[in-house]
């Protein structure tokens, strides 16, 4: 494994971190590594802290010490906004898509890091007929078989529609690594295979993913390797068969529904 | 046109002004109750250009929407990092207090008012709204006006995804505050007097009834919870006493029935659905 | 002569101070920033009037109005507050307000819009302690806010139905999972902060023997005030911030003149939010999650 990555450069380098919430180690001195175009999960019990390392690479939370860097740029203490830039996006647990606005206003929002400057903010675009931003907005829709939503409110729409197109915002600023919290959470099987077909095109695409899940089926399907968190600490690391004989991780999971 | 009418459609006018100079902030999720502040800096700084100054009227308001917008900025960026319910009383506080040092003001008159020599005829003012409200239609095709609806609906995963969320508030304060100068520089020269007086708390408040009546969702409610609150107490003058009554309980009712106010994105998309299925 | 500035301060700081309170039980524990209290307060105030000019004795006077305003704060909480419920949170801002303007307008069409001398009802009693004059009104309103405040603050920490507002203040969804009914304890908290405002009106139209039907806005925006600089959501905070702010309305006008009130009040207010957003005693918000 050592030698493969070492071919591979890294895209997101996780060291020594650590963060507590009054006084309760929530991750305690974590570091792993996720080289470019691989995909890894990051799994463990309920409370193990695994939203909590998303925030902190997003910067959500600021960190208590340890090191954050995305391709090779220290992040740890760059303002959530601009991590963005870095080249790391992310998706959410309990999706959050702008409420008031429709699927398509979503998706234009998600492209702001590649559309930063006051010229483009200022563009009357909506006057222009099949504008650019649109037309690859939707286009992204298209490739998820979702441009049937495009002008529909979020609100309204199906939580398994709505999860998938929270992914394809998170794809719209054009970062290289896609941080996604239970992106199957919820989905029927039907959806967790359209949702998997979409993981693998982004893999195509040479993204790198790091993903929170706890349907192992899923995770074996995209992830080439696992991190096993528990009480904020790595209690195992590689491939998932490798892992699942692991003492330390039977024991986490023990009395936890875990699938063979 | 009768005298009547234009008085009215003059007044309409003024109210659709500060309409927008709220609704621009509103809509990036932060309530401005101190508008009136700002209309009275726009206000007494045109008329004291033209009176003292001698400028010509047009070159006196814009510069006085300017400097209103400069102090929205100036005083802006530290009331902004406030949120909610705080920033809602920091802005009404602002008002209070740029008012109030208008009223100490002997320069511009202090606690007698202000005479402005300088006069706006109604055509002035009719022009001058409908150039608000198109440059507001204008900005509501940008992506400046969907980051003000995304910064209101979640700031998290707006500034997640890149959106300066402190920029694009201050940037709508500010623009808040440079419509709502405007609109005071202008009323200083439609109506040929000033007093510190008239730029009340009620000034601030009513803009905001007229936004959150017509709805905060899309660029024309402003405009039509304007019309309303210009036009209904007029048609309700057949029972002078009770008009205002009548019409606060219209509103209580109207916003117990309807929370979200009147022009909303499902109204749009309601009419919009509609036509086609009663065609086929 | 300073001392009595002071107790001045101190006799308008404590009608702020109750205003203050009913503005911050409905906000703290509610989450609903009621601009009708200033009507309620107007309503207490004129009612009394009304009653009295109609010949009634002051105590039922007093007792109709007390009434008036908690059936007026019912309806409120009937058709402002509980429509708004999980909508913009500006919403509700709009109907309460609009109560404020219907309650104004009723009074005007019965009683005209000038102000109206309230008769004095303990006009000649008067404590003498040197050059110092105390009116028996004046010390028994004192008394009466300050008992009321002290009566609140032990009631909210002492007895069962106290401890379930204090639930609802601390997390409204937790509240609601440990039984407490908020569709039952809602209209008994809109009764009370009617109750407290009103007071704070009828209050103000013994001490100052004077009323009218726009009496509610100053009092009631400067109440606003001293709920945010005392610290929002805080009984004491309250207290601390209606005395603060009674002070520096009458020392401002007795050291400079009335019209730098707004400059040195609302100056104060704005100072505090940029400062101390959580007021002179609150807390401060806690950070979402995500």
């Amino acid at each position: 494994m050592t030698a493969k990555s070492a071919q591979r450069s890294v895209a997101l380098s996780i060291t020594g971190l650590s963060k507590s919430f009054a006084g309760v180690r929530a991750i305690d001195n974590l570091s792993f590594e996720v080289p470019e175009g691989r995909a890894v999960a990051l799994i463990g019990p309920n409370g193990a802290g695994k939203t909590t390392v998303f925030n902190m690479v997003s910067g959500v939370y600021p960190v208590d010490c340890g090191t954050i860097a995305v391709n090779g740029v220290d992040v740890t203490h760059m303002p959530s906004r601009k991590r963005i830039a870095a080249g790391v996006a992310r998706s959410f647990q309990n999706i959050r898509l702008m409420a008031h606005l429709s699927v398509l206003d979503n998706l234009l929002v998600g492209q702001h890091r590649r559309n930063a400057s006051i010229a483009a903010m200022l563009t009357p675009y909506r006057l222009v007929p099949s504008h650019r931003w649109k037309r690859e907005a939707l286009q992204a829709l298209a490739e998820s078989g979702l441009e049937a939503y495009a002008k529909e409110n979020v609100g309204a729409l199906p939580y398994g529609v709505r999860k998938r197109i929270d992914l394809v915002r998170a794809t719209l600023a054009g970062a290289n690594v896609l941080m996604l919290d239970e992106p199957a959470a919820g989905l029927n099987p039907t959806e967790t295979n359209a949702l998997r077909g979409d993981l693998q095109a982004l893999k195509a695409r040479g993204l790198t993913l790091l993903v929170v899940e706890h349907d192992m089926h899923f995770v074996d399907s995209v992830c080439e390797n696992v991190v096993v968190l528990n009480f904020g600490q790595k209690i195992a690391e590689g491939p998932l068969s490798t892992v699942r004989q692991d003492r330390l991780v039977r024991e986490a999971y023990l009395g936890v529904e875990e699938e063979a | 046109m009768s005298g009547y009418l234009t008085g009215v459609l003059v007044t309409l006018s003024f109210n659709i002004i500060a309409a927008y100079a709220v609704y621009l902030p509103i809509a990036a999720g932060q309530l401005n109750l101190g508008i009136a502040g700002f209309m009275a800096i726009g206000a007494y700084a045109a008329a004291f250009l033209t009176n003292e100054m001698s400028w010509p009227i047009w070159a006196a308001v814009l510069v006085s929407a300017g400097l209103a917008g400069s102090v929205g900025l100036m005083i802006g960026l530290p009331v902004l990092r406030t949120h909610g319910i705080y920033l809602a009383m920091a802005t009404f506080a602002l008002g209070q207090v740029i008012s109030a040092v208008f009223l100490n003001l002997e320069v511009v008159g202090g606690a007698a008012g202000y005479p402005v020599a300088a006069y706006a005829p109604p055509n002035i003012v009719f022009a001058a709204a409908a150039g608000v409200v198109g440059f507001m239609l204008l900005l509501s095709t940008t992506r400046f006006a969907l980051y003000l609806t995304a910064v209101k609906s979640d700031p998290t995963v707006a500034d997640l995804l890149g959106v300066s969320v402190r920029g694009i508030q201050a940037a709508a304060f500010t623009l808040g505050a440079m419509v709502a100068g405007f609109g005071g520089a202008l009323y200083a020269h439609h109506y040929s007097f000033i007093e510190a007086q008239h730029f009340n708390v009620m000034l601030s408040v009513f803009p905001v009834l007229y936004v959150l009546f017509g709805g905060t969702q899309t660029v024309l409610g402003p405009l039509v919870g304007a019309l309303f609150f210009t036009l209904a107490p007029e048609w309700l003058r057949a029972s002078a006493e009770w008009r205002y009554a009548l019409f606060a309980l219209f509103i209580i009712l109207f916003m117990a029935a309807r929370p979200q106010g009147l022009v909303t994105m499902s109204l749009f998309r309601l009419f919009g659905r509609r036509k086609p299925q009663v065609t086929t | 002569m300073v001392s009595q500035q002071i107790v001045n301060g101190l006799m308008l700081g404590s009608i702020y101070m109750l205003v203050a309170v009913a503005f911050t039980l409905a906000i703290g524990v509610l989450n609903f920033l009621n601009f009708s209290i200033p009507g309620l307060f107007m309503v207490g105030g004129m009612a009394a009037y009304g009653g009295v000019k109609l010949g009634l004795h002051w105590s039922l006077a007093f007792a109709g109005a007390l009434a008036l305003a908690a059936l007026i704060s019912l309806a409120v909480e009937r058709l402002a507050y509980r429509p708004m419920q999980g909508g913009d949170p500006e919403a509700p801002l709009v109907s309460s307000l609009g109560f404020l303007v219907l309650l104004e307008n009723l009074m005007l069409i019965r009683y005209g819009s000038d102000q109206q001398a309230f008769p004095p009802l303990l006009a000649d009693m008067n404590l003498r302690i040197g050059d110092l004059v105390i009116g028996m009104a004046q010390l028994a309103s004192l008394a009466l806010s300050i008992a009321l405040v002290v009566w609140l603050s032990w009631f909210l920490s002492a007895t069962n139905s106290g401890r379930r507002i204090r639930t609802v203040a601390e997390s409204g969804e937790t509240a609601v999972l440990l039984g407490v009914n908020m569709s039952s304890l809602a209209p008994r908290l809109f009764v009370g902060s009617a109750m407290l405002a009103a007071t704070a009106g009828i209050l103000f139209a013994v001490n100052y023997q004077q009323v009218s039907p726009f009496m509610g806005e100053g009092v009631g925006f400067k109440g606003v005030a001293a709920m945010i600089v005392g610290g929002m959501g805080s009984i004491w905070g309250a207290v601390l911030g209606g005395l603060l702010i009674g002070m520096i309305e009458v020392l401002s006008i007795s050291v400079i003149g009335a019209n730098v009130v707004n400059i040195t009040v609302y100056g104060l207010l704005l100072l505090i939010l940029i400062l101390r957003p959580q007021g002179l005693i609150g807390r401060p918000p806690s950070r979402e999650k995500l």
